[in-house]
């Protein structure tokens, strides 16, 4: 069966997520150099030789108006190539091989992942982001990463995920309590709000498990007591030329959700990986 | 073969504090509770001798004065305070300095009132330290005991530590000799901002470096939780295994709930009052 990662990119102004998405190609080339990645996009790739293919976004573009770009999100399990498929953010490094994930996923016919790490390697506090959540007893899936195979139950998972994101407004109203309702379509709401309804929490997530995950590096889930803008100005990053990650004291390894759009600018990383893999 | 086993205590006093006398009264409690003879390092060894029982200790070993001039605060109560000398660098040398192939290492202000301790010679695991404690009081901030600094790594105890003699653990105590030499350089790059040397950061840096920089295995937990009362508070009442304490009530500076534990082994950092005590005890 064919496997790979897919991710979607559609660019702003100011922020270039097809260049996050080339980071991300060059850190899978180093670490999984024999794993496919897949970009959906409408914007120009320069770095084409890191992707397995290039795939336009399918059935026009809903997000033209948006601000967060993620009204395609639904359409992945569409435009995979792949049978076997994991949904990355662009804002992420693979920093280590992940094989053995694959297998582990073999279980699954879809699976997200419902806890994340700090830098720290402790499990995340994401509550300060997460209040509809709470508020509303949603299971608490992150979509920054997940996985599907091509089947009946993940079509039926992707259809009625299509529909409540084509229609959020209306199922945040049936679902959620009225002062909680985040004002924009997010789509780890819609995933919750889908998993609700088929009621399928526990055939789509793993609790007790500590991977597939990410370290989340939102700012207000580090277990920090003082704050700052952002992490980036809290902790130090460092890279080496084997790109190896560091962050404050702490190795990094699995997969870095850096989250901060200016960090591929601030940092050496892209840099780093162009030397490392060459491209 | 039986390894030899035994516990493990430094004693340096300074002008306020009188650390020897911790150590024979722990020594004591150490031989009751976990029937295990126990080794004093000090630098007050004719002292121990003119005016204590020193056959409490199954050895005594001179330590060369440090020069140290690390210098903190020492409460008594959340109300009275004082300036010391503070001589803790000593600890990474115990590796090398225990007669012991299995040692437990305590700071003197930690009174034994269980055997549960006696586990951790017949545990697999050749290093065992406390990360998880609780303070009695519970409403006080314990994040400092959680990671040694807001951005850095987590917290260990240095005052209850079990180990064997391995290379592996050898490898950890130079590890901490020399984190303790470029105590400068180390605090800066773990975003400690006191200059104060504490064995506490120095033990979590060298388990968080033992590690690769990441989550690891190399230090285990101590059986049990460790408690501890801070300085604030005062230790009233000490009888056999029944403590009494005074805890500072929270955002009432200098009011105290009293909190009574039994057969509880507790951290006391109030050394003052544990120190009047002890007098009582042992006359």
């Amino acid at each position: 069966m064919s496997q790979g990662i897919v991710v979607l990119a559609q660019n702003l102004p100011d922020v270039n997520y097809v260049d996050q998405a080339t980071l991300l190609a060059m850190s899978l080339k180093h670490t999984n150099p024999k794993t496919k990645i897949s970009i959906i996009t409408d914007d120009e790739v320069e770095q084409q030789i890191l992707f397995d293919h290039i795939i336009p976004i399918p059935w026009n573009d809903d997000a033209k108006k948006s601000q967060w770009k993620i009204e395609n999100r639904w359409k992945i399990y569409h435009a995979s190539p792949y049978e076997k498929t994991i949904v990355m953010d662009t804002d992420m490094l693979v920093l280590q091989d992940i094989s053995t994930w694959w297998k582990f996923l073999d279980n699954y016919k879809i699976f997200y992942t419902s806890k994340v790490y700090t830098y720290r390697g402790d499990i995340a506090d994401t509550s300060y982001y997460r209040k509809a959540f709470l508020a509303n007893n949603l299971p608490n899936l992150f979509c920054g990463f997940h996985y599907f195979e091509k089947s009946d139950k993940a079509l039926e998972f992707y259809k009625l995920l299509e529909l409540i994101m084509q229609n959020w407004q209306a199922f945040y109203e049936k679902f959620l309590e009225g002062v909680t309702r985040p004002k924009h379509v997010s789509v780890d709401v819609c995933v919750a709000i889908a998993a609700m309804i088929l009621d399928c929490v526990p055939e789509i997530t793993n609790s007790n498990v500590s991977f597939p995950s990410f370290t989340h590096m939102k700012k207000n889930c580090q277990g920090w007591e003082d704050s700052a803008d952002n992490w980036q100005d809290r902790v130090g990053f460092y890279i080496s030329r084997n790109c190896e990650i560091k962050i404050g004291n702490h190795l990094q390894s699995g997969i870095l959700h850096y989250t901060e759009k200016d960090f591929i600018t601030k940092s050496p990383v892209v840099e780093r990986y162009r030397n490392l893999v060459n491209v | 073969m039986k390894k030899s086993s035994g516990a493990f205590l430094i004693a340096s006093n300074n002008m306020h504090i009188d650390y020897v006398k911790q150590a024979v009264f722990l020594a004591g409690r150490i031989k009751k509770y976990l029937d295990l003879p126990t080794t004093i390092l000090t630098d007050a060894v004719d002292y121990l001798n003119d005016v204590y029982d020193p056959t409490v200790f199954d050895r005594i070993i001179p330590l060369n004065p440090s020069g140290a001039t690390n210098e903190k605060l020492f409460f008594d109560g959340s109300m009275y305070q004082r300036q010391a000398i503070f001589n803790n660098r000593s600890r990474s040398k115990v590796y090398d300095l225990t007669p012991y192939e299995q040692t437990l290492l305590l700071d003197t202000d930690y009174i034994i009132s269980n055997n549960l301790l006696k586990s951790c010679f017949t545990s697999e695991d050749d290093f065992l330290i406390y990360k998880n404690s609780t303070d009695v009081a519970q409403v006080r901030n314990e994040k400092e005991f959680e990671f040694i600094s807001d951005t850095s790594v987590d917290f260990y105890w240095a005052t209850c530590i079990f180990f064997r003699k391995n290379p592996v653990n050898k490898i950890f105590f130079d590890l901490v000799q020399h984190i303790e030499q470029e105590w400068d350089h180390y605090r800066r790059v773990y975003q400690i901002t006191s200059t104060l040397f504490r064995n506490d950061f120095a033990f979590s840096i060298a388990i968080h470096i033992m590690n690769g920089f990441q989550k690891g295995t190399f230090a285990k937990e101590m059986p049990g939780k460790m408690m501890y009362t801070t300085d604030r508070d005062i230790l009233w009442e000490l009888d056999q295994d029944e403590l009494m304490f005074l805890v500072e009530k929270k955002d009432y500076h200098g009011q105290y709930t009293p909190m009574r534990t039994k057969g509880q082994t507790i951290h006391v950092m109030n050394k003052f009052s544990l120190n009047r005590l002890i007098d009582k005890e042992i006359g």
